[in-house]
C-alpha cells in the first residue's frame, strides 16, 4: 500500500509583492500543513545546581522532511541537562489522525536542530516538506506555519513576519523582526514565491555560543543550506555508546592567524596542544604542550576557530579504538611525525556511573575527566562526587552537600565508585550505628559523622 | 523634644531591659528608675571622648581596576599617645585615614598596621598632643545577658549609641571556606549594629571596652558580632611593635573532636587536613591524626568554638625553633618533632596593569585555600577590565599566569620585567601560558591599543561556516 509522494513546494506567486494576500496564505496553509506533525515526548531534566532529576512531558513541532518519515524537531528537545525519549509523532495521514513512535538520531553539533525517524513499519509515504535554496533580503516577507497550544487542539496556524536583520557571521542567518510563539520553533519558513526556504530556529549551536532557545530571544531563519546535508544523509540513531570511541587525551586550541603570526607559522590553521592528560595516548606518544597538530592520520587539520575543535574531537573519536595513527606536528618550527596508539574515550559526565546509597541519602558519581575540567578537580584528587543529597536524609543532617568529594569511609580510602560500592556493601551487612566520611570541599578537607538509617 | 512614638519605643526598650536585669538588681531599680539610666549615661560619657568617626579613602581592586573608595567606619583611641583601634576591613590598604574626633576636629591618622585574619587595624593620631582614651576591659569575664552599648557611626551617623545585651559570649562564625576568623570567636549582641559601626567599641556599664563591633548577620534583626577585646589586645600589641602580626605555621587544618566522635573522654584535636609541603606534611603528619599535645601542653577541642584557642597556640610558636607534637594515630601515640615556619600572608601584593587592563596578585597559601587557586607557581589574575586588551585577548579573572614569553613566572617581579619591556618596545604580540582550573592554555595578548582592537578582534574571534 502506497500513495503518491506529495511534493509541497509549488510556485504560488509569480510577482513579488510586499505582503501575502489572504488567498495566498490559504494556499500555502493547505499545501504545507500536512507535513507538520505534533511531536510529544518525555524528558528527564537534571537540575544543574542541585542535581535533582525530574521528569516532564514536552511538545514540539515536527516537520516531516522525507517520505519515509524523517522528522526535523527544534534543538531544545535535547540539550545538556535534558534527555528526551518516548517520542510520539502525531499527524494526519490521508484524513486520519495517526500516532507513530519515533527514535531520535544523533543531534548535529553544528546546528540547534534534531532529527527523529518514524518507525515506519507500514511503509507509508508521508507528505513531506521540500526545501529550496533561495536567499532572503532585508524586508523580505515570510510566512510560517506553527502549532498552537493544547487548549486549541494543537491547531496549525499560519503567520507572517519580515526579515529584520541579516547576520553574515558566524554564518549567514536571517533574523526575523517579530517574536514567535514556542509552537513556531522549527516551523517551515515560506518566501514570497511560496517556497519553503528554511525553518525557524534560535541560537545556532553550542559551539557558537548557545543551544537553549531562550538565550538570545531572537527568532532566526535556519536556511536550507545549513541542514541540507542532514536530510540527504540523516545522522545515525543515537545509542548508548555514541560518545565512546577513540581517545587521544589532549585539549587543544585553534591556531588562529594571530598565533600563526606570533610563531611565524603559515596561516593555514592547526591545533595548538594546550593541555595533555596524563597518562593518555597523547602523553605516551611524546606529544607536548605547545606542539601544533597539522595532520591527523592523513586528514589535514586547518582549525582556525574554536568551533573547529569539535570537528577534531569527532575525527579522533571515529579513528577507531586501538588503532595506530600518525600525527604530524610542528615543534619549535620543525615538522615532526608522531605515532600514537589511540585509547578508549573516557565516559562523559552525563554517562558517569551513579550509585544511590539509600541508607545515607546520597547519590554519588564517578569522577570523569570532563568533570575534572568543569569542576577543577585535580588528577591527584581521588574519590567519588556527591551528586545529590536527599532532603531530610542522614547525610543532610551530617552536613554533607552536593559537590563534596568523598575520599574515605571510616578507615577505608575511596578511590573509585567500585571501591565505594564495595565498602557500602560491607557496611550494609555490618550496620554500624555511625560512620565517618572523609570528604574534600574545594581545597579543604574534613570529617563528617553520619548515622545511617539502615533498612530493616 | 521627643515624639510619642519614639517615647513609647524608648519606654518599651527600657522596660524590656529592666525585666532582664531584675534578678540582678532587684525590684527597687524599677521603682526608682534612675539607677540604670545613670549607669548608661556614665558608661557612655567615659567612652565618647575617645570615640572616632573614620573616613578612609581605601584602595580597592575591582573588575581589573584599582579604584579608591570612600568608606565610613568607627574607631576608638586606646592610648594617651594616640593609638587608634578599628577594623582591618575599614582601612584596607590605605596609608592615611581621616578621623573626626568627638570634639569634631578632623585629624589625619597614619595606618600603623593591619591584621586581616582577626580584622583588626591600628592607626596613630599625630603624636603632639594627649588624647582621651578608653579603658579596655576583660572580655573573658563577659557573661551572656550583660548590658552593653555599641558606639560608632551607623550608616555614617557619627557619635551614635545603641543598647542591648550580650547574647552569647563565644560564637564561632563558621565560614565554609574555613579561612576567616580562624583565631577568634565573637561576642554576639543584640545592641543595634549597622554598617558604619565597624571598628567601634562595644562597652559594658563600667565604661570598659569589651569588644570591637565587626560583623552583622545579614537578613537577621540585631544579630551583631564583636571581636573580644582580649584577642584585640594581643594583636594590637604586635602591630604596634612589628607593624603586623607574625604567626607561626605548621600547615595543620583542624577540626573539633565532635566531628569524629561523641565520646567526651577522647582528648585532642582532629587534624582534618595537612597542607602539601608544609612543615607538618614533611614530618609525616596526615589527615586523621589527632593532635594531643604541643611541647607537652595538652590540646583539646571538643567543639568548634574550642578551635580558635588551639590555633592561636599553634600560631604563637617560635618560628624556626623545633617543637614536639604528640600525635595519636590509631591506638598509638607518637612524639613528632617539627620546625614551625612563617604563617602565610592573608593575601599577596596586588598590582594594576593599566595598559592591558587587568589586576594581578602574588599567590599565598591562604589565597589558594580561600580562592581555590590551582597552582602556587605563577601570578593570579584577580580581575580583567571590560573592553581592555587583556579581555579582548581572552585572559580571564581566575587564570594563573605560568609563563610570559616562554619565561616562567614565579612572582610579580618576573612578570613585570617582561611586561614592561613589551610595553616600552611596543611589542605587537605577547604570549602568556596560563592555568585555568585544571587545564592549561595559551593566551596571545595583542599589545596594541591605538588600532581600536575591540571591533577588529571581536570579528576575528567568531567562527565561520562549516560548509
Amino acid at each position: 500500500m502506497s500513495s503518491p509522494v506529495i511534493v509541497l513546494t509549488t510556485l504560488v506567486i509569480q510577482n513579488i509583492s510586499l505582503m501575502f494576500s489572504s488567498s495566498q496564505l490559504e494556499t500555502i496553509y493547505n499545501q504545507i500543513t500536512p507535513s507538520i506533525a505534533l511531536v510529544q515526548y518525555s524528558s528527564e531534566v537534571t537540575n544543574q545546581i542541585t542535581g535533582e532529576i525530574s521528569r516532564r512531558d514536552g511538545n514540539a513541532l515536527g516537520l516531516i522532511v522525507s517520505a519515509d518519515g524523517l522528522v526535523m524537531v527544534p534543538g531544545f528537545v535535547e540539550v545538556e541537562n535534558i534527555s528526551s525519549f518516548n517520542f510520539r509523532v502525531r499527524l494526519n495521514v490521508k484524513g486520519e489522525e495517526r500516532e507513530f513512535s519515533a527514535v531520535k538520531l544523533r543531534k548535529p553539533d553544528d546546528l540547534n536542530i534534531m532529527f527523529l525517524k518514524i518507525d515506519n513499519d507500514e511503509n507509508i509515504k508521508f507528505p513531506f516538506a521540500q526545501f529550496i535554496d533561495e536567499p532572503l533580503n532585508i524586508g523580505s516577507i515570510v510566512a510560517m506555519i506553527g502549532i498552537l497550544g493544547e487548549t486549541v487542539d494543537y491547531a496549525r496556524c499560519i503567520t507572517t513576519a519580515h526579515v529584520g536583520a541579516i547576520l553574515e557571521k558566524p554564518r549567514l542567518t536571517y533574523c526575523l523582526d517579530e517574536n514567535v510563539r514556542i509552537g513556531f520553533i522549527g516551523a517551515p519558513v515560506i518566501n514570497e514565491q511560496g517556497n519553503i526556504i528554511g525553518v525557524v530556529g534560535f541560537d545556532l549551536s553550542k559551539a557558537e555560543g548557545g543551544e537553549v532557545y531562550t538565550r538570545s530571544g531572537h527568532p532566526l531563519v535556519y536556511q536550507y543550506a545549513l541542514f541540507k546535508k542532514y536530510i540527504k544523509n540523516p545522522p545515525a540513531v543515537q545509542s548508548q555508546d555514541d560518545e565512546q570511541g577513540a581517545w587521544l587525551g589532549v585539549i587543544t586550541q585553534p591556531l588562529t592567524d594571530d598565533f600563526a603570526d606570533y610563531w611565524n607559522l603559515p596561516k593555514e590553521g592547526g591545533l595548538i596542544v594546550a593541555t595533555i592528560v596524563n597518562p593518555s595516548p597523547a602523553s605516551e606518544c611524546g606529544l607536548r604542550v605547545g606542539d601544533v597538530i597539522k595532520n591527523f592520520n592523513g586528514t589535514p587539520i586547518k582549525a582556525k576557530y574554536e568551533s573547529d575543535v569539535t570537528s577534531f574531537t569527532k575525527l579522533v573519536r571515529e579513528a577507531g579504538v586501538g588503532s595506530t595513527v600518525k600525527i604530524e606536528i610542528i615543534r619549535n618550527k620543525e615538522p615532526m611525525t608522531l605515532t600514537a596508539l589511540l585509547g578508549t574515550r573516557p565516559r562523559k559526565s552525563s554517562e558517569a556511573e551513579e550509585f544511590d546509597w539509600e541508607s545515607v541519602g546520597i547519590t554519588v558519581r564517578e569522577i570523569t575527566p570532563d568533570m575534572r575540567i568543569a569542576l577543577s578537580i585535580d588528577e591527584s584528587v581521588q574519590g567519588v562526587l556527591v551528586y545529590r543529597v536527599k532532603s531530610g536524609s542522614s547525610a543532610q543532617i551530617g552536613r554533607i552537600s552536593r559537590g563534596f568529594i568523598i575520599q574515605a569511609i571510616g578507615d577505608f580510602p575511596i578511590r573509585s565508585i567500585n571501591e565505594f560500592k564495595t565498602i557500602v556493601k560491607m557496611l550494609e551487612d555490618k550496620r554500624p550505628k555511625e560512620i565517618t566520611l572523609f570528604a574534600k570541599i574545594g581545597n579543604i578537607s574534613g570529617f563528617f559523622r553520619i548515622q545511617p538509617r539502615w533498612e530493616k | 523634644m521627643i515624639n510619642i512614638k519614639e517615647f513609647n519605643m524608648l519606654l518599651l526598650r527600657f522596660l524590656f531591659v529592666l525585666l532582664l536585669i531584675i534578678p540582678v538588681m532587684g525590684c527597687r531599680t524599677f521603682f526608682n528608675g534612675g539607677v540604670l539610666q545613670s549607669e548608661i549615661l556614665k558608661a557612655k560619657t567615659k567612652v565618647v571622648p575617645a570615640l572616632l568617626h573614620l573616613n578612609p579613602v581605601k584602595p580597592v581592586y575591582t573588575l581589573g581596576k584599582k579604584e579608591e573608595v570612600i568608606v565610613v567606619g568607627s574607631g576608638f583611641v586606646v592610648s594617651k599617645d594616640g593609638y587608634v583601634v578599628t577594623n582591618e576591613h575599614v582601612v584596607g590598604e590605605s596609608k592615611k585615614v581621616k578621623c573626626i574626633l568627638s570634639d569634631r576636629r578632623e585629624i589625619e591618622a597614619e595606618v600603623i598596621g593591619t591584621d586581616p585574619f582577626t580584622d583588626i587595624a591600628v592607626l596613630r593620631l599625630p603624636p603632639h598632643e594627649e588624647y582621651a582614651f578608653v579603658i579596655m576591659g576583660d572580655s573573658d569575664k563577659v557573661q551572656a545577658g550583660e548590658i552593653v552599648l555599641a558606639m560608632g557611626s551607623p550608616h555614617g551617623l557619627a557619635r551614635s549609641v545603641s543598647m542591648g545585651i550580650v547574647s552569647m559570649t563565644d560564637r564561632y562564625l563558621e565560614d565554609p571556606r574555613g579561612v576567616i576568623s580562624v583565631f577568634n570567636n565573637f561576642i554576639q549582641t543584640d545592641a543595634a549594629i549597622n554598617q558604619g559601626n565597624s571598628g567601634g567599641p562595644l562597652i559594658n556599664l563600667k565604661g570598659e571596652v569589651i569588644g570591637i563591633n565587626s560583623r552583622i548577620l545579614v537578613g537577621a534583626e540585631n544579630v551583631g558580632f564583636a571581636i573580644p577585646i582580649n584577642i584585640a589586645k594581643e594583636v594590637v600589641e604586635n602591630i604596634i611593635k612589628y607593624g603586623k602580626v607574625n604567626r607561626s605555621w605548621l600547615g595543620l587544618n583542624l577540626q573539633e573532636m565532635k566531628a569524629i566522635t561523641e565520646d567526651i573522654n577522647k582528648q585532642g584535636v582532629v587534624i582534618a587536613d595537612v597542607e602539601i609541603d608544609s612543615p607538618a606534611y614533611r614530618v609525616g603528619i596526615r589527615s586523621g591524626d589527632i593532635l594531643v599535645a604541643v611541647n607537652g601542653e595538652s590540646m583539646h577541642a571538643r567543639f568548634q568554638e574550642d578551635l580558635p584557642q588551639v590555633r592561636r597556640k599553634l600560631a604563637t610558636l617560635e618560628i624556626g625553633k623545633e617543637v614536639e607534637l604528640t600525635i595519636q594515630r590509631g591506638d598509638k601515640e607518637e612524639k613528632i618533632k617539627v620546625i614551625p615556619d612563617i604563617y602565610s600572608p592573608y593575601k599577596g601584593q596586588e598590582v594594576e596593569f593599566t595598559e592591558w587592563g587587568f589586576t594581578a596578585s602574588e599567590i599565598t597559601s591562604e589565597m589558594m585555600k580561600r580562592l581555590r587557586i590551582p597552582n602556587k607557581n605563577g601570578i593570579y589574575i584577580s580581575g580583567v577590565q571590560e573592553g581592555s586588551i587583556a579581555k579582548i585577548s581572552g585572559l580571564l579573572a581566575g587564570d594563573v599566569v605560568l609563563e610570559i614569553e616562554s619565561q616562567s613566572v614565579k612572582n610579580l617581579e618576573d612578570f613585570m620585567n617582561v611586561y614592561k619591556r613589551a610595553i616600552d618596545n611596543k611589542q605587537p604580540r605577547v604570549l602568556l601560558f596560563v592555568q585555568r582550573g585544571v587545564v592549561t592554555r595559551y593566551v596571545l595578548i595583542k599589545n596594541v591599543k591605538e588600532e581600536q582592537p575591540a571591533i577588529k578582534i571581536m570579528e576575528e574571534g567568531r567562527s565561520t561556516p562549516h560548509e
